[in-house]
């Protein structure tokens, strides 16, 4: 490990693939440096459920972004994502204590801790607290409010918990590696933060990852995530229904719907058919493109009314005028943008990251890991603002036998 | 809402412990816990070492006098401790060393002083030790004489240099005056200048080798030694013993002193039988065959007594010619 720079692993075990970025941080900067992608096994729908299947493949990955960076990871942000994950919203109030009615710290600390402190059933951990922004007499504060005067504080935290046996699941297969889990942050947040911009955010915006097994989605207003919340279904629902539908196996079924499956139906002459493999072989067969297109798009669309439903009161169209970003795998499937703008009455587009992110690093099945790195940085810097490293020979004896 | 109420905070995911058994990790991870603990072993090895090395250099500068006699809380030497394994004594150490009388232990230059001891000679190897918080010990270990030595230019009267067994050339100390008046005087070499040091005599060793193989197996021969010439040594090989008597006895240095010795008092022993004709001369280096030169008994000479030992170093004259036999004695 170098004194002054930290290499940082960006893990995302997901249902059909796990990803691996490389980081090096130097407190200012980061740079991609390596990145590695195995086949996912003993995952489905994001939860562990053969740990010697996903412990390989998740080391394989890790071990190939390591040779590709050249270094060795120090620690690791891990993705997380699953059904189990659910969130709730408590918000608590206090009086502001001061006799001239300045908000200071203690006050902010006290009305945080109140927020927070709601008991989970036995067996469920706090995965991550979101807060909301401040109000202070009702009047919306969107940063801190120390130093505002004002009767009454109000916050609000949207906290998202899940269960401890998955989450240790996850946290064991890194931990097989030898490396420590430092983050733990929700993919949507992840890939959120790296589809979206800062003013999007603040008006209003709506991201939905769809991978394979799951969907993640979070909804920012205000400049914060307001919502989130995992639906266990995936790009690999609309192949089962391809293959349940047309009788074709699962990899037959992928197969047709990467290269002819769509979030709506675009096909008018329903006489016409497509092959499964277009080269002649024997057991190669014709099947109708509408078809197919009917039984992507139908899920598709599901998928989304689901999300929907789940977002409830908390997304209306006038308080998103962000609109919709899809990003993940499935995303990529033709007229998917189309289908959420319709559904969500807003427009939508597919995600892209920032221009300066490598060209290499912009395909959707990254933008989790990326998001991982540039959010976890961020939020691990806040949870430990005075963790300033020592440097030096010391710093280094210390952080040595610190690491054991 | 919420007004006023304290819950403790909900278990966290950082609450979830993270550590696996060895057998749950990968072979690459395994791998890395080894080498881990290899690292902390190293760091480990360096940190001690660096406490070693620091240890050591400040015990070398204390040994040195670098650091202030006040580190090791030192007081003036009030104690002079010696063990010896000769005959020197404290009254001479204290003459030798010659310390200040308010000498602190840790100013006191151990090499210096050292040297003020081997420098007379008589001390083949000292140590000098500090024993906090005021006593310096000195171990020595000194050389035993095997024969006296007449200084240059000294009278009768004037003390004897001492031969130790290494060849070297002292003035003995505190040694009791019977056991160095019977020592063989040796001639045929030159003492040291009064201010050189004094250099190892050659063959020495060889002539120790005689003396005490005399000393021990014939101690009548030896007692009548006088003195031991040693300046056909190195060019023929050769020990003359002269005895009080005036005997010469020449002795082989290759051959084996046990043989020559029991051969000289074989012939001694037959030539006391004898009237009329005494032994001048015998040489014992030639072999299986011994030099015997007789000479008729002088007449007594009244008034003559025996002459003392010579302490000029200079041996008595050699004999007049007389017959010489040749005995064979295997």
């Amino acid at each position: 490990m170098s004194s002054s720079h930290t290499f940082i692993g960006a893990v995302e075990i997901g249902t059909s693939k796990v990803s691996v970025l490389v980081g090096q941080h130097t407190g200012r900067e980061l740079a991609i440096i390596g990145r590695g992608e195995c086949p996912a096994s003993g995952v489905i729908k994001g939860t562990v459920v053969d740990y010697k299947a996903a412990s390989d493949c998740t080391h394989a990955a890790v071990e190939q972004a390591e040779r590709d960076a050249g270094e060795r990871i120090d620690f690791v942000f891990l993705a997380q994502t699953g059904s189990h994950l659910e969130g709730f919203y408590n918000e608590a109030s206090a009086s502001v204590k001061a006799a001239d009615n300045m908000i200071d710290r203690d006050d902010i600390r006290t009305v945080c801790e109140l927020a927070m402190s709601k008991e989970l059933p036995a067996g469920r951990v706090v995965v991550r607290h979101l807060r909301r922004p401040f109000r202070v007499d009702g009047r919306l504060v969107p940063t801190s409010p120390e130093n505002l005067v004002g009767q009454r504080l109000e916050v609000g935290y949207w906290t998202v918990h899940g269960q401890e046996q998955r989450l240790a699941d996850n946290m064991h297969v890194i931990r097989g590696f030898n490396l420590e889990v430092r983050e733990l942050v929700l993919s949507s947040l992840a890939s959120g933060h790296m589809v979206t911009t800062p003013e999007e955010r603040q008006h209003g915006v709506l991201v939905l990852d769809i991978g394979a097994g799951t969907t993640d989605y979070v909804l920012y207003r205000d400049g914060a995530p307001h919502t989130t919340g995992v639906l266990a279904i995936g790009g690999t629902h609309l192949t089962n229904d391809l293959g349940v539908g047309l009788r074709l196996t699962h990899s037959q079924a992928e197969k047709l719907k990467l290269r002819f499956g769509r979030a709506l139906p675009h096909t008018r002459d329903k006489a016409e058919k497509v092959w499964l493999d277009g080269n002649y072989s024997i057991g190669d067969r014709q099947f109708p493109r509408h078809t197919i297109e009917q039984v992507t798009s139908a899920r598709f669309w599901e998928l989304l009314e689901v999300v929907r439903r789940k977002l409830g009161n908390a997304f209306s169209p006038e308080t998103c005028p962000g609109g919709v970003v899809l990003t993940g795998g499935t995303a990529k499937l033709p007229g998917a943008a189309e289908c959420a703008g319709k559904i969500f009455g807003i427009p939508a587009h597919l995600g892209e990251t920032p221009a300066w992110i490598a060209q290499d690093l912009r395909d959707p099945g990254y933008h989790t890991a990326l998001g991982l790195l540039y959010y976890g940085i961020n939020s691990h810097a806040e949870r430990a603002p005075s963790g300033r490293r020592r440097a030096g020979f010391l710093g280094s004896i210390g952080r040595l036998f610190s690491s054991t | 809402m919420k007004e006023a109420t304290t819950n403790p905070l909900a278990r966290s995911w950082r609450d979830i412990p993270q550590n696996v058994k060895p057998r749950a990790m990968s072979r690459e991870g395994r791998r890395r816990v080894k080498l881990r603990a290899l690292r902390i072993a190293a760091a480990a090895g360096v940190i001690g070492l660096a406490g070693w090395g620091a240890w050591e250099v400040t015990a070398a500068l204390r040994s040195q006098g670098g650091l202030p006699g006040a580190a090791g809380g030192a007081a003036p030497v009030r104690e002079l401790s010696l063990s010896t394994d000769g005959v020197l004594d404290k009254a001479w150490l204290a003459r030798t060393l010659a310390l200040p009388p308010d000498a602190s232990l840790m100013d006191l230059d151990l090499e210096g002083l050292r040297a003020r001891l081997l420098a007379s000679g008589q001390a083949r190897s000292a140590a000098i030790v500090r024993k906090f918080p005021s006593t310096l010990a000195v171990s020595l270990s000194e050389r035993s004489p095997v024969a006296r030595l007449a200084a240059p230019g000294a009278g009768p009267g004037d003390p004897a240099l001492l031969v130790a067994r290494d060849g070297v050339s002292y003035q003995g100390t505190g040694y009791d005056p019977a056991m160095t008046g019977s020592l063989p005087w040796l001639v045929g070499e030159s003492a040291p200048g009064p201010g050189g040091r004094p250099a190892p005599i050659p063959g020495m060793g060889t002539v120790a080798e005689l003396l005490s193989r005399a000393q021990l197996e014939a101690g009548p021969i030896y007692r009548s030694w006088k003195s031991i010439d040693v300046s056909r040594l190195e060019t023929d090989g050769e020990i003359v013993a002269l005895t009080r008597d005036g005997l010469r006895e020449t002795f082989g240095a290759q051959e084996d002193f046990y043989r020559q010795l029991a051969k000289l008092d074989l012939l001694l022993d037959a030539a006391a039988g004898k009237p009329g004709e005494v032994i001048r001369d015998i040489n014992l280096s030639l072999g299986g065959q011994v030099s015997v030169a007789l000479a008729p008994v002088p007449a007594p000479v009244p008034g003559a007594a025996p002459g003392p030992a010579s302490v000029s170093g200079n041996p008595p004259s050699a004999p007049s010619p007389a017959p010489v036999l040749q005995f064979h004695i295997n």
